[in-house]
C-alpha cells in the first residue's frame, strides 16, 4: 500500500500553518501545557458559522481548509479523521450546564457539537460534499487508525483523493483531570525552564493530509506502512513487532534513514531507552513532542514533520536526537507510545 | 422597557456567541431571522432556552415563535406582557 502526500495543514504549537516555511523560529513549549498558534480563522471561515464553532472545530476546519488548497483538491472523495477527544471543549461546556441548571434550560448548540464527528461532518457540509465520511477515535492510535482506513480505501481506488486529518484540543477542565493523574509536567516560573522536563507537556494540534494513489513529482512523501499493538510485555515483544513491520514493507532496520520517537523529553522513558540502546543504536534518532506536546494524535504532527524532512532533505538540529543526516532521506518509521499502552508504526518514504 | 431592550440585547449577544457585535449594533426593530441578524433555526432553540432560563417564559405555543422572536422589541414586548401575567 503507498499513499502520497499531496497537501498538508497543520495547526499546531509552532508556526506551522505556512507551508512555505518549515520550522524556521522554534518555540520553546512551556510546561505543563502548550496550546497552539491560531491562524486568523475569519479568512477561512464566514463570520455567521464561526461563531458557534469550539477551538478544535475551528483548528479541524481551518486546517482542512489549507490542506485541500496546498494539494488544489475542491472537493475530496474521502473524509477520514482521528481524534481521541472530539470537542471535548463543548461537551465539557454541555455537561457543566447539565449540573448547573439542575438538567433544565439545555442549549442545543454544545450538545450538536459535543460529538466526535463533528469535525469531519463540519468539513462535509461546508463542503457540500456526501462523500465516505468516518471518525476514528481509538485512544492514541485514532490518527493512525484513520491513516489505515484511508490507505486500504486507496489501495481499492487509487484514484481516490482522501482528506486525512488528526486532531485534539486540550482544555483546562481536561487538563486538571489528567494531571491529577500525574501524566503531565509540573509549572515552573517564567526563566526557569529546566532543560529537561520531567513529564509530558500536555499539548494539541490539528493536521491534515490529502492522500491519494497517484504518483506526483510535486508530492510531499508517501506512507507505506502503518500499524498498531496494544501494551508489548517487553522491548523485545517491540523489537519483534519492529522488524516484522519493516520486513513486510521489504525493509530492514539498516534501510531506516531516521526514527522519529513519541518520547516527550530528550531524556526519554525506559521502553524508548532500552531500544535506543538496542535495534536502534545504528540508527539516526529524532523526536518530536517537544515540538508539539502529547496528546491523542500528535502523531500526525510527526506524520507532517516526516513529510517535510523528506520532501525538503534537511533534518532541523531540533528534531535529532543523535548524529548527523549524512545520507538523503528515504525512509522513515515513527514509533509512538505514551505509557507503554497504544504503539503505532508509520512508515513514510521519499516519492 | 428600554432597560430590558438593552439587556436583552446583551443576553442574545452571548447566548448567540455574536462576538463581534455589541449591543448599539442591534436594531431593536430588525428582524433578527433572514435579512436582519441572519439568525437561523439553531439560534430559535438558544432564544427559547435563553427565554426560559433568563424570565421564566416557556413558549407554549410553538407557532408564536416566529411573532416573539421577529425583533428584540417583539421579545421585549413578549416577556413584559407575560412577567406581568
Amino acid at each position: 500500500m503507498e499513499a502520497y502526500i499531496s497537501g498538508l495543514g497543520n495547526i499546531s504549537a509552532q508556526e506551522t500553518f505556512d507551508n512555505s516555511v518549515f520550522l524556521e523560529n522554534i518555540k520553546k513549549l512551556n510546561p505543563p501545557l502548550a496550546f497552539c498558534i491560531e491562524p486568523n480563522y475569519k479568512e477561512f471561515i464566514q463570520p455567521i458559522q464561526l461563531r458557534r464553532m469550539g477551538r478544535i472545530l475551528r483548528m479541524g476546519v481551518t486546517a482542512a481548509a489549507k490542506c485541500l488548497n496546498d494539494a488544489g483538491v475542491e472537493i475530496p472523495d474521502a473524509i477520514i479523521t482521528g481524534t481521541g477527544l472530539g470537542l471535548v471543549q463543548d461537551t465539557e461546556k454541555f455537561l457543566t450546564a447539565v449540573i448547573e441548571n439542575e438538567e433544565k434550560f439545555l442549549t442545543p448548540t454544545s450538545f450538536i457539537q459535543s460529538t466526535h464527528n463533528t469535525v469531519g461532518a463540519h468539513i462535509a457540509v461546508m463542503l457540500k460534499c456526501n462523500n465516505y465520511n468516518f471518525t476514528y477515535v481509538h485512544s492514541n492510535i485514532s490518527f493512525e487508525s484513520a491513516l489505515l482506513d484511508s490507505m486500504m480505501q486507496i489501495d481499492e481506488y487509487p484514484g481516490l483523493k482522501v482528506l486525512l486529518g488528526g486532531l485534539d484540543e486540550m482544555t483546562e477542565t481536561y487538563f486538571k483531570i489528567t494531571d491529577k493523574a500525574g501524566l503531565w509536567n509540573k509549572y515552573y516560573p517564567e526563566g526557569q525552564l529546566p532543560q529537561i522536563p520531567e513529564k509530558a507537556i500536555a499539548g494539541e494540534g490539528a493536521t491534515y493530509f490529502i492522500i491519494t494513489g497517484v504518483s506526483n513529482p510535486e508530492n510531499y512523501a508517501k506512507f507505506t506502512g502503518v500499524s498498531t499493538f496494544y501494551k508489548p510485555k517487553s522491548t523485545e515483544v517491540i523489537t519483534s513487532n519492529m522488524l516484522k513491520f519493516l520486513s513486510i514493507n521489504g525493509l530492514t532496520i539498516n534501510d531506516i534513514d531516521l526514527v522519529l520517537l513519541g518520547q516527550n523529553d530528550t531524556a526519554g522513558d525506559s521502553i524508548y531507552n532500552a531500544m535506543k540502546s538496542g535495534i536502534l543504536v545504528g540508527t539516526n534518532q529524532g523526536y518530536y513532542k517537544h515540538l508539539c506536546g502529547e496528546y491523542y494524535t500528535s502523531s500526525a504532527f510527526a506524520a507532517w514533520l516526516a513529510a517535510n524532512l523528506l520532501k525538503r532533505q534537511v533534518v532541523p538540529d531540533t528534531v535529532l536526537l543523535n548524529g548527523k543526516q549524512t545520507k538523503p532521506l528515504k525512509n522513515i518509521l515513527i514509533w509512538n507510545h505514551f505509557r507503554n499502552i497504544n504503539h503505532s508504526f508509520m512508515l513514510l518514504s521519499a516519492c | 422597557m428600554a432597560e430590558l431592550i438593552e439587556k436583552l440585547k446583551a443576553e442574545i449577544i452571548e447566548a448567540l456567541n455574536l462576538e463581534d457585535l455589541e449591543p448599539d449594533d442591534i436594531d431593536k426593530d430588525s428582524p433578527l431571522f433572514g435579512d436582519g441578524l441572519g439568525l437561523d433555526s439553531i439560534d430559535a432553540l438558544e432564544l427559547i432556552v435563553l427565554l426560559e432560563k433568563n424570565y421564566g417564559i416557556k413558549l407554549q405555543d410553538p407557532k408564536e415563535g416566529k411573532k416573539v422572536f421577529f425583533s428584540v422589541q417583539t421579545m421585549a414586548d413578549y416577556i413584559n406582557e407575560h412577567q406581568k401575567n
